[in-house]
Formats: structure tokens, sequence, C-alpha cells
């Protein structure tokens, strides 16, 4: 296997093609409902601690299942149990399942742990693959968190008219709420240690979203 | 890079019926009648073929919604993609949220015959990559401006088949279609362009004909996906 690093680098690389183009991490659907530019910094922060911590520890233990040849299906549950929006659980599952396309061309051995679980989350495919290529858990949850950072801040750059300078500016800083996150969930083992700390309103955002008929962004 | 000819001859005896639905793409420019060709394929082929549909819609579910209110198939056979404002990179260089809805409603109507895709209308640039159809329309109409053929581009070049939609619309907006038509095949060789209204029942036999013909050479295993390219052709026009 090559070095972990360089497996990081090409799973968090926006041109992987999982059809991470297609979203927008609900800021489309919040963009509708009032928050303005000067809000998405704020935005970003709120999503590390809430929503992005549900997918962070959903990766990491599916990871440290696989490690301990336990079954996906439990994180997988746990993680739908924490996910309220069905929105948000179907454009997880539909993310998992361009993930698992990729997942099973170039490293086929990595998704038989997979095989049993009836369209799995993106974070489960996520932290299950990041087991076989040799990823820690810390580098999980980053990996996670800093993929959700981007697809915020790309949406950004479609839905609002900004200088590309000032919103990687944003995810830069974005970076420091990544480390307390990290801190938050790298220690999860279990399905019971994903934090259940999603956002209502974000949630309330992606359903109304979803249900709405101008939008660029499936969610 | 060698040229590709559409068509190879057949290496095994003709199946009858091939293995997974032929899946057709339709793309060209905003406004050209793209939703309006795949109607009018829906009323004229739903008779004896199981279709279903995808369209890529840039802003809104606009053409899923006016497909399933033309009521020529089943709403849940008409599937919408979100392209994030990339249309072009859904169809091209990463299609697996176009392949997946395909795949689905593959597994969901085992007995497809055809998957219809439909485009964001985009620029002259952007053509289907051949993993995610088999075969590609590439649709202009006549109010878009009589020189439109003429300009090129790899649809307009390499597509499959050439729609030069609305024809009857010429005499209102001045356009010479037999001059279009011309200027179209002039720019595509051996590949067919079609002039179609749907108002011109002899145009609307032409397409049926022509995609009945696609799905045969599909079903019988010879039908070999091309790329009609970002590029244009590196051309020799003047070597010694």
């Amino acid at each position: 296997m090559p070095h972990p690093e360089l497996l990081l680098l090409l799973l968090a690389d926006a041109r992987l093609p999982v059809g991470g183009h297609t979203q927008s991490g609900t800021l489309e659907g919040a963009l509708t409902h009032g928050l303005t530019a000067n809000d998405v910094p704020g935005y970003l922060r709120t999503r590390l601690l809430s929503s992005t911590r549900v997918e962070a520890g959903t990766a990491v233990v599916a990871r440290a299942t696989v490690e301990r040849h336990g079954s996906l299906d439990q994180v997988e549950r746990a993680w739908a149990a924490r996910t309220v929006s069905p929105a948000l659980r179907e454009a997880s599952r539909t993310q998992g399942h361009a993930l698992m396309r990729l997942v099973r061309r170039t490293w086929p051995d990595l998704s038989r742990p997979l095989d049993d679980v009836v369209r799995p989350s993106r974070s489960t495919v996520l932290g299950a693959v990041s087991a076989g290529l040799g990823l820690g858990a810390a580098s999980v949850a980053r990996l996670v968190a800093y993929d959700d950072v981007q697809t915020v801040c790309a949406a950004a750059l479609k839905l609002l008219p900004l200088d590309p300078v000032t919103v990687a500016g944003w995810a830069a800083e974005a970076l420091n709420g990544i480390a307390d996150l990290e801190a938050a969930v790298s220690w999860a083992e279990l399905p019971t240690d994903i934090p259940a700390c999603s956002a209502p309103q974000i949630e309330a955002w992606a359903q109304a979203h979803a249900a709405s008929t101008r939008r660029l962004f499936r969610a | 890079m060698p040229d590709h000819a559409p068509h190879r001859p057949p290496a095994a005896p003709a199946a009858a019926r091939a293995a997974r639905p032929l899946r057709l793409g339709v793309c060209g420019p905003v406004g050209t009648g793209k939703s309006s060709l795949i109607a009018l394929l829906c009323r004229e082929l739903s008779g004896r073929l199981e279709i279903a549909v995808v369209t890529n819609d840039i802003y809104t579910d606009e053409d899923a919604r006016f497909l399933r209110s033309a009521g020529v198939l089943a709403p849940e056979r008409i599937r919408a993609v979100e392209t994030g404002a990339c249309p072009h990179t859904a169809i091209r260089d990463d299609i697996s949220a176009n392949l997946s809805t395909v795949e689905e409603l593959e597994e969901d109507y085992p007995e497809l015959d055809l998957v219809l895709l439909e485009s964001g209308g985009d620029n002259l640039t952007a053509t289907y990559s051949p993993a995610l159809v088999d075969a590609q329309v590439f649709v202009l109409d006549v109010a878009g401006g009589g020189d439109v053929a003429r300009k090129g581009g790899p649809g307009i070049e390499r597509a499959d088949l050439l729609v030069v939609n609305k024809t009857d619309l010429a005499p209102y907006v001045g356009v010479d279609v037999p001059a279009m038509l011309a200027d179209a095949t002039a720019a595509r060789g051996e590949r067919p362009v079609i002039g179609l209204s749907r108002t011109d029942r002899a145009s609307v036999d032409r397409i049926v004909a022509w995609v009945e013909e696609v799905r045969r050479s599909q079903a019988a295993g010879v039908l070999v996906p091309s790329d009609p390219g970002p590029m244009a052709r590196h051309v020799h026009a003047h070597e010694h």
C-alpha cells in the first residue's frame, strides 16, 4: 500500500470522481433561508461542532469496527439514528454509492466488509475503507471534517459572488475547528460512542431544500 | 489518436436482447429543444419499448417536471440529477451521479430497453463521456441562428447524430434550413444530420428510425461508444 499520507490526499481531493460537485453541505438551503456571505465562516464552525461530528464519529467507528472484524450494520444504524433529516441520509447514501463504485474498482478487497450493508452512508464507507488503507482514526476524522469544510466553501463560490481567496481564507480559518473535532471523536470505538449532536436548523434547511424546485445542488 | 469508427463488424451472432438497455444521451445548448425531443421519442417509442429518463437540470427540476407533466412516461421513470452548476462535469469528467441514477433505474426496472439522458443545457463544447452513454445526439435549433452549425465543436462535428430542431420556425427567424443542414453535413462528413420539426412527420420518422437502428446495433453487441472529444480534431489540411 502507498504511504497513508498519499492515500489521504487522494481521498481528500475534490478531483476524486465521487460526485462531490453535486453537494453544498446544505449551504444552498441555508442561503435560501436567510444566511448571507458574512455568515458562512460561522456556518462552517457550526457544522464542525454538530453534524460533521456525527459524520466524522461514524467514520472513526466504522474504521475501528473493521479493525476488530465487527459488523458495520450497527454503525450504519447508529449513524442513521443520529442523522434525523431523510434528505441528508439520502444525500449521504448517494455519495456512499459513488464512493463504493470507486472502492470496488480500485481496492476490491477493501469493499468486502461493506458487502452486507444496504446502501451505506458515505461516512461508513469512508471509515471502513480507511481501515484497509492503513489510515489512523485521527486522519479519518480530519478527512471527513476537511471535506465538509471544502464542500461548503466550493459551493459558496458557486452560490455567492466572492473573491476565491476570501473563501480559501475561510477554509484555512476553519482548520482550527477541525483540531477540536478530531479530539472529540477520534477516541470512539463503538456505535454508541458516535456523538448525537446534529444541528436541527441545518436539518430543517436540508429538508426545505430537498422540497424546493430551484436548486443547483442535490443537498 | 486514431479515428474510431462508430461501428465494427459483428464478432458474434446478434443477441435477441442486449444485456442492458441502450443509454442514449441528448445534449446541446439551452433552449434548443432537448426536453421536447425526449418527450417526442417517449411518445413515439413507449408503445413498443420500455423507457426511462434521467434529466440533468441546471437550476431547477423544470426538465423533469416538464417530462412528467407531458404524461409520456410514468413519473417514477423520470429522475433528475442536480449537478451543482456543473452540467459539463456531470456528463463528462465525473459522471458518478448520472451513472448511479442510470444504474438505479436499471435495477428498479429490469425490463428497460432504453434510458434517455438529457444533459443540462450547456455550450457548444459539452459532450457525453462514452463511459456514460452508448450513443449521443447533439441538438441545435434554427432559432439559435443559421451560422451555429458552421461554428462547429465536438458535439456538432462528432456526436453520433446532429439534430437541427424547430425547422418549422425557419421562415420566422430568417434562417435558410437547407443551407444550415448543408453546413452541418459538411462539418460532419459521414455522420448523420436530421432537420427536425415535430409538425413534420417525415422528420419524426427519420429520428425514430435512427434510434431503432442504434438500438439494434447495441443489442447485437456491435455498437462501440465513441467520444466526440472535448477538443477540435487535429487535421493536416496542407500536408505536402
